[in-house]
């Protein structure tokens, strides 16, 4: 599939319209807003709330392991399944989704490219409203492999540029500080603007019109040519809350196949509220 | 009662605003609809539309995206035909027009609004009703106002021939929002098969803005009505002056227009003082109630003294 460093996490919607209802394959809809999931999904997919189900609800954290263990296995699913997810808002919560099953090790986990809007917006592919039938599971976890993640105190100790890439992925307006939040969202910061260093990528360059990922060349011109993310070095990847940058990371790491890159979850609604901590505008 | 030829909005001069005699500026009062806004033209058109179709047949209902005014014309009009209406609208709708939906007959979905879309992939209230009409097909029609050419073809056969009667031909520019680009395409579609020297002047608000139904240019992917070799300008307008120069009209020219018609209005202004003679119309969508809340956030002042 056009080339990338690791086809094997990514399938088509017709891919999936093929092997609906196979065993050992199972689809996840992760939603921001789970209106779009209840409204009609694809037939055989269960749906996660990125909010309330992917986050630790006392903490501001990724759920814990025996939280992922439970939800894996209230869904159904095995470690030996193949996961497909897809969701709403161009896969960015799937693709926060992904990252989290790379880190409580789920071998087999997949994106289906394109997202819900494009599986909607294909003639001969069925949406339902049906639930699927679910048989439970014991699902045991393995890792956590935190290598996939950067805390806050890493962030800061990090030399952009010279030991590492930092991939901010969000509009221009909040990388120049302009807005702290796109209009209307209720996670913010207390600054605006961006870590210094860091390159301005909005998420939306990985996408063609369609949502679906460009080709492994595009890709490479645009990151590596023009804005100048060294493979040979580290690469951190942020956005406001993590999902965004999840997408970049899926595109950095598997698509392009750079051997170290990392997201930062904290994201600017942590670093933008830390105490003297340096910001460019 | 629906606005034709023969029973057009009205069209009145505005008196005030406009300092240049040599342009005179003419206001299409697209209020006085029945049900309030421009929508009702396109509201009609999909509807009977869709019952000639037998699409409406055995008790299915419509399901329809809307910021509002599309939904109350076709909330109305459909109950008064016996179907109903699922409306699916974006939060940042002013809450006078979610309570006029419910009021109009409409059920109501409200959805969170778009974090941070990508041009193209349509918004989050058009995926969500494309998806009702989808998994619940046997319940839902969708006329889809962004890609029914009913919508075009309502403005072709209505506010085009209003203006071009009401102006005696003598129209040289037309001023109008893009939402849907209904209104643009089918009034710009017939006005230039009369005189194809008219200027069609789209206004449209700078991005992130906050002025409901309209469209930054980065959000049009959704709408497949807009036709660019139509349009020989668009104007990009700070959209808080949708709400100063809302205000300017109801206070000054005794048109409680709504914050598009502002807008509109602001981006004529700017037309006038660059090609100092001609003779143009705006199209006005709906009128100030429905915005008292918005009012209230963009202009300073105005909510405070509303208490004892």
């Amino acid at each position: 599939m056009a080339n990338y460093s690791h086809p094997e996490v990514l399938v088509e919607t017709d891919w999936v319209k093929q092997n609906l209802g196979k065993p050992g394959i199972k689809l996840i809809e992760i939603d921001v807003d789970t209106k779009g999931y209840d409204a009609g999904h694809i037939p055989g997919a269960v749906g996660f709330n990125w909010q309330t189900q992917l986050q630790d609800q006392l903490r501001r954290d990724i759920i814990s392991e025996e939280a992922f263990e439970k939800l894996l296995g209230d869904a159904g699913i095995s470690p030996s399944d193949t996961v497909v997810l897809y969701g709403d808002n161009n896969n960015w919560f799937a693709a926060y989704g992904f990252w989290l099953f790379k880190i409580y090790g789920h071998k087999d986990v997949r994106l289906m490219n394109g997202g819900r809007v494009k599986w909607l917006n294909e003639p001969d592919k069925e949406l339902t409203t049906e639930r699927p039938k679910i048989v439970s599971t014991q699902y045991r976890a393995s890792g956590p492999d935190l290598s996939l993640r950067v805390m806050l105190s890493e962030v800061l100790r990090a030399q952009p540029g010279k030991t590492c890439n930092l991939v901010d992925v969000r509009s221009p307006d909040e990388f120049t500080g302009k807005v702290i939040a796109p209009p209307g969202m209720t996670e913010t910061a207390q600054r605006g603007g961006h870590i210094p260093g860091a390159k301005g990528i909005p998420w939306s360059t990985a996408v063609g019109p369609d949502g679906t990922f460009k080709s492994v060349d595009e890709l490479r011109t645009i990151y590596v040519d023009q804005k100048g993310v060294d493979p040979k070095k580290e690469t951190i990847a942020y956005c406001r809350i993590g999902e965004r940058s999840s997408h970049t990371w899926f595109v950095l790491k598997y698509l392009l196949g750079l051997s170290n890159v990392r997201n930062y979850d904290g994201s600017w609604t942590e670093y933008g509220s830390i105490v003297a901590a340096p910001i460019e505008k | 009662m629906l606005p034709s030829e023969e029973n057009p909005t009205p069209l009145v001069r505005l008196n005030r605003l406009n300092p240049h005699a040599d342009f005179p500026l003419y206001a299409k009062l697209e209020w006085m609809n029945p049900f309030g806004s421009v929508k009702d033209r396109a509201a009609w058109a999909l509807l009977r539309d869709l019952e000639e179709r037998g699409e409406l047949a055995n008790g299915r209902g419509l399901v329809e995206p809307t910021s509002g005014n599309t939904g109350i014309s076709l909330a109305a009009m459909a109950r008064a035909r016996g179907h109903r209406l699922l409306a699916v609208v974006p939060n940042k709708v002013p809450l006078e027009k979610k309570v006029l939906l419910k009021i109009a007959g409409a059920d109501l979905e409200v959805i969170s609004d778009e974090l941070c879309p990508a041009p193209g992939l349509g918004d989050g209230s058009i995926n969500l009703a494309k998806t009702h009409a989808k998994a619940s097909a046997h319940k839902y029609a969708m006329p889809n106002q962004y890609e029914n050419s009913k919508n075009v073809e309502a403005h072709y056969r209505t506010t085009g021939p209003e203006i071009w009667k009401q102006t005696e031909g003598k129209i040289t520019h037309l001023f109008v929002s893009l939402g849907t680009c209904g209104t643009v395409t089918g009034t710009a579609k017939f006005l230039r098969e009369k005189n194809p020297k008219i200027k069609i002047i789209a206004v449209q608000p700078t991005e992130g803005h906050d002025v409901p139904g309209l469209r930054n240019i980065s959000q049009l992917g959704v709408s497949k009505l807009f036709d660019s070799s139509l349009v020989d300008d668009i104007i990009e307008v700070d959209f808080h002056l949708a709400y100063t120069r809302a205000l300017d009209l109801c206070q000054n020219e005794g048109l409680l227009a709504g914050p598009s018609s502002g807008l509109i209005l602001e981006g004529a202004l700017e037309i006038v003082a660059r090609d100092k003679s001609g003779f143009g119309v705006m199209i006005f969508p709906d009128n100030i109630f429905k915005y008292t809340s918005n009012m209230i956030k963009h202009i300073p002042g105005l909510g405070s003294g509303t208490q004892p």
